[in-house]
């Protein structure tokens, strides 16, 4: 959508939105579950395609903003009775402040030793939860879209109230990460991840687009934590490490610099699962085969991708089809 | 203009991949979910693997292996009764998605025997069974708040509440060991949450007061506890732990030399789980069970190695023929006592069930159902209470609960343990001809 006028953008923005909704109509609960599940997983691997595929830093523990998110929305949800509007803004607003304080520390560390710090932060964050009661303990805290608009009928479900929450949210996020992504902002940070000395040298300043993006990111997967604390719960279990390798397998199948295929990610991180239940009831229904076959296949995909298709799927057709062109002309 | 050709079919793509995704498939028109001309599909989560799987793991089975064995001998009205067991790894945020899958995907009638507190109480907040009227039968958890109608009122308690067992236990260390120093190891969730509730109304205050969080439990964890039990000269100390925490704390503190008097709450106290949680630390069964020798424990309903009891005696019978090579304990028991009182209210809901009358028939003759604990179930119009009574007994060398004195002395108090402790003769019902149901 490099060429596409803004006004193009949102337009299409919208009719995608329609379609989603007329399509939601028509599918039974199961399906508008897990379509509310790949829209929030779409803006959580977004978030990380912003500081990786952009930014060029490398969070393991992006889940830790997703847990942060949450909490900050169902906090104000408990003790403050907010809106459910101002929870999600609320997470959004937590959440980058969080990513600009760490922003700084990214600033100073790259690589293996920034991996390091947002993992340990992933790995420490649910702990906290246990140690001070207001956040709930291991039960965590209640949050609550609550129910769909009584003028909707007795036949809109929950889940398609959950549904229709979360695509416009997502929508509208991914619509203002794609328009910040084609800015001067999207450019800096492609910059310093191609050369960060060569970006200096064009007059970047590095450490500030860093936290930039650092921040952006982290109030993007705040607030798709929140949507996913709406679906779930918000307590330690919903936010395990696993998330944070599960989100980054979904942007590296993605290709990790391609927003567009962030909601590719999401499709294929939930139907694994399904695939892996097929697979292991006609193997015999072991429980430790239907545990560990959904792990084994995201595994298996994501060293293929790396070996095959490095920077995603999305991307090596556009390349080849660019080639093609290319060569006709 | 080719980039805008490429960028709509792009646009087009995603929209063909999310339609995809949510695949089509309207739900055709059913009398009732889950329920057919042949068949009752009924659905349980539980933690078949992860760390709590070592005896919890042996509850769906049994269940199953009672339906089977209803099945093989009518079923219910002729339908036979499918359970769909799903794995929940005793991870609230897994019991949800799991549960999810049940009511969604496999459209069970009923969920039944669902295990843990955390987990039910996420279930309860984000599957919502209650407004979507779905029945919870027989939650294995003694969570007190589940007996709550208005703030649950599908879901149907099976255990006494923690909150009455906390407020036993406390009544009888008033009564017997007021003069020693006692403390408590208990999870840090509402399960131990709901038990200090009961011993605070009791009026018995801790020495010592270990929290640990659901999950962290090992021998690790353990020594750290063990250390703070010894550092405040415990001499009586009470745990209202699962049976993988309970197995830890018994071998390390044995391995210390630490011996206080060892009261253990009703949910970690069975000798099997103890035994398959110390295997791997290379703990004979026999020695592992002997870990249990000389603690007090409680019971709403028979030990296993009780062959005189009816229930047992039946349940026994069936393990053999329907769940073979498993050893039959509490688990088991309590997986095939659960699948005894589903058949009694799915029985109750009539010969055309519906999820409505099947909620109204447990309301109205649930604390009539037969079932293996010795006080019945306080399934009423306003209360959806479990069992309520408890008996002490002293565990021996082979890890056998016996009871403390030959009557078999009833405790009990009320669901929210406001109520003094009294003793009890409260009666339960009789086992069916064969344990097969034959009530309406």
């Amino acid at each position: 959508m490099h060429n596409l006028s803004t006004k193009k953008v949102f337009a299409l923005f919208v009719i995608f939105g329609w379609i989603l909704l007329i399509v939601a109509d028509r599918v039974d609960e199961l399906r508008v579950y897990q379509g509310a599940t790949i829209a929030i997983t779409t803006l959580a691997i977004a978030s990380i395609i912003i500081l990786t595929g952009y930014s060029g830093q490398v969070s393991l523990g992006h889940g830790a903003f997703l847990a942060i998110g949450a909490y900050a929305a169902a906090l104000s949800q408990t003790y403050w009775q907010s809106p459910f509007w101002f929870t999600l803004l609320m997470s959004v607003i937590v959440t980058s402040l969080i990513g600009f304080v760490l922003g700084f520390a990214a600033g100073r560390l790259s690589g293996p030793y920034l991996a390091g710090t947002t993992l340990a932060l992933a790995v420490g964050l649910p702990t906290l939860a246990n140690q001070f009661t207001f956040l709930g303990g291991e039960t965590g805290l209640v949050y609550d879209a609550g129910n769909p608009p009584a003028r909707f009928g007795e036949d809109f479900t929950l889940y398609k109230w959950f549904f229709w929450i979360s695509a416009f949210v997502v929508l509208i996020a991914m619509f203002l990460i794609r328009n910040l992504l084609h800015s001067r902002y999207g450019r800096t940070w492609k910059a310093l991840r191609a050369n960060p000395t060569a970006a200096q040298l064009c007059g970047i300043n590095v450490a500030q687009s860093k936290i930039l993006a650092f921040t952006i990111s982290a109030g993007a997967a705040g607030l798709s934590g929140a949507l996913l604390g709406m679906i779930s719960i918000v307590a330690p279990s919903a936010f395990p490490l696993s998330l944070s390798f599960t989100l980054i397998t979904g942007a590296v199948l993605a290709g990790v610099t391609s927003l567009a295929g962030s909601m590719l990610g999401a499709v294929i991180l939930v139907v694994i699962p399904e695939i892996a239940e097929v697979i292991s009831t006609s193997l015999g229904e072991s429980e430790k085969v239907i545990s560990n076959l959904p792990g084994f296949i995201v595994s298996v995909l994501l060293i293929l991708t790396v070996l095959f298709s490095p920077n995603g799927p999305a991307e090596s057709i556009r390349k080849r089809r660019e080639h093609h062109q290319k060569a006709k002309h | 203009m080719i980039s805008l050709r490429r960028n709509k079919k792009s646009v087009l793509f995603a929209s063909v991949v999310t339609s995809v995704a949510l695949a089509a498939s309207v739900v055709p028109a059913n009398a009732e979910t889950g329920v057919s001309s042949s068949e009752i599909k009924l659905g349980i989560t539980v933690p078949m693997t992860g760390i709590a799987a070592p005896g919890y793991n042996k509850v769906a089975p049994a269940m199953k292996a009672y339906f089977e064995y209803l099945n093989a001998n009518g079923g219910i009205y002729g339908r036979k009764v499918n359970l769909i067991i799903k794995d929940d790894r005793y991870i609230p945020q897994e019991a949800i998605n799991k549960t999810n899958e049940l009511i969604l995907k496999d459209k069970v009638f009923a969920l039944v025997g669902q295990l843990g507190t955390a987990n039910n109480l996420a279930i309860a907040s984000k599957v919502r069974l209650g407004s979507r009227k779905i029945p919870s039968i027989g939650v294995l958890t003694g969570f007190s708040g589940f007996a709550d109608k208005k703030k649950y009122p599908t879901t149907f308690m099976s255990f006494p509440s923690y909150a009455a067992e906390g407020r036993i236990i406390g009544t009888y260390i008033n009564e017997n060991l007021a003069s020693k120093t006692v403390c408590l190891v208990s999870q840090n969730d509402d399960f131990g949450t709901d038990a200090a509730k009961g011993f605070t109304a009791a009026g018995v205050k801790f020495a010592e007061h270990v929290k640990y969080v659901s999950g962290t439990q090992s021998s690790a964890t353990a020594q750290v506890w063990i250390g703070k039990l010894v550092a405040a000269k415990c001499e009586v100390v009470v745990l209202m732990t699962v049976s993988s925490a309970t197995a830890p704390v018994l071998a390390v503190a044995n391995a210390a030399g630490y011996k206080p008097q060892w009261i253990l709450g009703s949910v970690g106290s069975d000798t099997t789980t103890l035994k398959l949680s110390l295997a791997p630390a290379g703990i004979p069964a026999a020695q592992a069970a002997a870990l249990f020798n000389g603690a007090i424990g409680l019971s709403f309903a028979p030990d296993p190695s009780d062959t005189t009891d009816e229930y047992v005696k039946l349940f026994r019978e069936v393990n053999t023929n329907y769940n073979k090579g498993v050893e039959f304990d509490n688990n088991v028991a309590v997986g095939m006592n659960y699948a005894l009182v589903v058949a009694q209210a799915l029985r109750a809901a009539g010969t055309s069930p519906t999820r409505a009358k099947l909620v109204k028939a447990m309301e109205s003759k649930g604390s009539t159902f037969a079932s293996i604990g010795y006080s019945p179930m306080g399934w009423t119009a306003t209360s959806h209470a479990g069992h309520s009574a408890f008996w002490f007994g002293k565990f021996n060398l082979a890890g056998e609960l016996k009871p403390l004195d030959a009557a078999r002395t009833l405790y009990t108090t009320d669901n929210n343990a406001t109520q003094p402790v009294t003793k009890t003769t409260a009666k339960r019902a009789a086992l069916p001809a064969k344990g097969i149901p034959t009530n309406s």
